[in-house]
């Protein structure tokens, strides 16, 4: 009898050690992305500045990169030139859009006004488009290929490799 | 009502400017209930908010969280439950943007079925162990005395099997 409770002891501390191991080495704040595969949620939203309303689907048959971001958010600030560089470099081939939301009009024309931009920046008023792409926070890119199709998610301030990347990952799928 | 009113002042606004967000019934189809007012609105959808996770939080529900990412997905359930959306429908369409993550009752499938079972099934092993353990203990039989010095000592054991006498 002793033996089988050592051995039931030694087991459930084994599945515990494991599923503990591997809950650490995970970032709680990630959210693996349901959309990969499945065509990007259909959006058609106010640009700052111009007014114009953009619509998605306007961008079919062109690889897009849609950058979730805020100007309360640090780690935009860092990403924003990269951003802006490879819109400008990639111009023609690959379409880049902003989506601010939980934030105001005029800051985000504040902050554009002052570190420049190369791409449409919309906003998500209610931030019901952040919600359809399952935005845990930000900045998160979403690469689609020329279908409308998510083929890639990237959550943080993104560097230029990873976004050329998954920009080329968005071309060839 | 007045709440209700400015949503749909809100609404109209955004639709005059042509602005189009994505609805859930592109996702989950069109509500499978009848439209709900007034304090069974409030009423329903904290218990629906309740079930969801705030995804900017740390294990707190949708209708507890004060950040403005789960005022944002409490509007949105307050909005579909006035549309007549069904509680499962609703956990369903944020689902299908966040996965089971965004779930704070983790469904009975896959790896989540351990959730469920593993409980029951440590309890019950507990229980046995434990009746188990209480019934051997019964029918355990009773230790012996010690041995004694005398039994231990030949010459002592000689002397008494020479005087006949026991201990």
């Amino acid at each position: 009898m002793n033996r089988i409770v050592l051995i039931a002891g030694i087991l459930i501390t084994i599945a515990l050690v494991v599923v503990l191991a591997a809950g650490l080495g995970k970032d709680p704040q990630h959210i693996d992305s349901q959309l990969i595969g499945k065509e990007a949620p259909d959006f058609a939203l106010k640009a700052v500045g111009t007014g114009e309303t953009i619509d998605l689907t306007q961008f079919r048959g062109k690889p897009l990169v849609v950058n979730f971001w805020a100007t309360w958010c640090r780690p935009c600030y860092e990403e924003h030139p990269v951003l802006v560089a490879n819109a400008q470099m990639m111009q023609g081939q690959v379409q880049f859009l902003g989506v601010v939301f939980q934030d105001k009009e005029e800051k985000i024309q504040q902050f554009l006004n002052e570190r420049g931009t190369a791409y449409p920046t919309l906003v998500d008023m209610g931030g019901k488009t952040a919600i359809a792409y399952g935005v845990g926070g930000v900045p998160e890119t979403f690469f689609l290929n020329k279908n409308g199709k998510v083929v890639a998610k990237f959550e943080g301030p993104i560097d230029p490799d990873t976004l050329q990347q998954n920009v080329r990952k968005a071309m060839t799928q | 009502m007045k709440k209700l009113l400015l949503l749909l002042a809100f609404a109209t606004t955004l639709f005059a400017q042509g602005v189009k967000v994505p609805d859930a019934e592109q996702f989950v189809g069109p509500p499978k209930g009848q439209p709900v007012t007034g304090a069974l609105l409030d009423e329903q959808a904290n218990q629906t908010a309740g079930l969801l996770r705030c995804p900017v939080c740390q294990g707190m529900s949708v209708a507890d969280s004060p950040s403005e990412m789960a005022v944002n997905m409490k509007h949105q359930v307050r909005d579909l439950i006035a549309r007549g959306y069904t509680q499962e429908q609703i956990l369903r369409y944020f689902e299908r943007s966040y996965g089971q993550f965004v779930l704070l009752k983790p469904k009975f499938q896959g790896v989540n079925t351990l959730v469920w079972i593993l409980p029951i099934v440590a309890l019950a092993v507990g229980i046995f162990a434990i009746f188990s353990m209480m019934g051997k203990g019964g029918s355990q039989p009773v230790d012996e005395p010690p041995a004694s010095a005398a039994d231990e000592d030949p010459y002592l054991a000689e002397v008494r099997k020479l005087t006949g006498k026991q201990s």
